[in-house]
């Protein structure tokens, strides 16, 4: 049963990883003012960090969907989602009003404010999926079970 | 080994028989894991190459400023040694914040002779929408600009600028911009009828596409002699460190 769970919840996060990435992984220009709008990291690093988290993204929710290296790809995805919750948090906190950027746009937007608990609360879950799955990451459909299968071990002879 | 492996026990020959499939198993596993990690490192590298070569954030190929371009208002020598052009919407909130860190400055700088700077108004939040706040404030702009010197036009910048509304609303009808220029020093009976009339919508369209064409795609875009002018985390590291630069 907790197999079947697992196949759902990587499903569910898998999906909506390549669904933001794909929207953003086009137009890294996009996603670098994105990432430069949360005025979290410094000059130098905004660049890199937008140029590479699409990319990220993409690949952790493929692996998730086709269930490779499941625990690997949940935990690099429950990192991803505390940094978001921890971005969004702090812009709500200091009164900037900014696209969260999630789904590509960025950038400043007046009506952010009221976004910010519904974009907390979705990531807060798409956390909870990530962690269930650090937790239990065997489960149906995988790849992983294809590909990591313990031989059964003879017993005796 | 244990003792008991050195017996001749049948079990103890199985158990150690066990005990290296293991072994075997285990290497292959890790083997294969790190073939795959390896892989996706691979990708994730390949991508961010990617990534950066279709990153056109400084891609930004704007004219220098000049005191006789056509869609901004200049201050400063043209042969001072630093060149800053500013694209910027009047309803921008980061524009109005970068405005009240760095105009009394850039104003003190441009006449001391060390930098000319060109301010490049276009409609960025407007859309389509000619009745914007972003193209009838640019609109009233380019009327200024086009009716009076361009003492007049920078100083109703600075008033639109400091009148700034919220990016959400309420906006200043058309009649007020024109209540700012005359502030500003235009000539009340050349400015207010064409500023009511939001006969600047055509400038607004050229400056907007001048500018799309240059690159831009954010709002402020600071070019400093000719590149993408970008530093620190905030706002106020990139006011700070653009005058610094500038000294």
């Amino acid at each position: 049963m907790k197999e079947w769970v697992g196949l759902l919840l990587r499903l569910v996060v898998g999906g909506v990883w390549i669904v933001a990435a794909g929207l953003k992984v086009t137009d890294p220009a996009q996603s670098v003012a994105a990432v430069r709008a949360y005025q979290l990291l410094p000059g130098s690093l905004v660049t890199p960090v937008g140029q590479l988290l699409p990319v990220i993204e993409l690949v952790v929710g493929v692996m998730l969907v086709i269930g490779l290296l499941t625990r690997g790809a949940a935990v690099i995805s429950a990192i991803l989602f505390v940094a978001f919750i921890i971005g969004i948090a702090s812009v709500w906190a200091r009164g900037i009003n900014i696209d969260c950027g999630c789904f590509g746009g960025g950038g400043a937007d007046p009506d952010a404010a009221s976004q910010y608990p519904w974009e907390i609360a979705r990531d807060v879950a798409l956390l909870a999926a990530s962690v269930f799955l650090v937790w239990l990451p065997s489960t149906k459909l995988s790849l992983d079970s294809l590909l990591f299968r313990r031989t059964p071990v003879s017993e005796g002879s | 080994m244990s003792k008991k492996n050195r017996t001749n026990d049948r079990a103890s020959r199985a158990a150690a028989a066990l005990e290296e499939q293991e072994r075997q198993e285990r290497r292959r596993r890790n083997l294969m894991v790190g073939g795959v990690v390896g892989v996706i490192l691979l990708i994730i590298l390949g991508g961010y190459f990617l990534s950066r070569s279709l990153d056109t954030t400084t891609d930004v190929t704007a004219d220098a400023p000049s005191s006789s371009s056509e869609f901004g208002v200049t201050i400063g020598p043209d042969d001072a040694p630093n060149k800053v052009v500013i694209y910027e919407d009047f309803l921008c909130p980061y524009c109005g914040e970068l405005e009240k860190r760095t105009r009394d400055d850039l104003a003190q700088l441009a006449d001391d002779g060390k930098v000319q700077v060109e301010y490049r108004p276009f409609n960025l939040l407007g859309g389509d929408d000619d009745e914007s706040y972003s193209v009838r404030s640019a609109g009233a702009f380019s009327i200024v600009l086009d009716k009076e010197d361009a003492a007049v036009a920078k100083k109703f910048h600075d008033l639109l600028y400091e009148n700034q509304p919220e990016e959400s609303g309420p906006f200043p009808k058309s009649s007020e911009l024109a209540d700012l220029a005359v502030e500003a020093g235009a000539d009340e009976s050349a400015v207010r009828s064409p500023i009511e009339n939001n006969e600047g919508v055509d400038w607004v369209t050229k400056a907007t596409k001048a500018a799309g064409d240059a690159g831009v795609q954010s709002t402020p875009t600071i070019l400093l002699n000719g590149e993408v002018f970008q530093s620190g985390t905030t706002l106020d590291d990139l006011a700070n460190d653009l005058i610094a630069k500038l000294q």
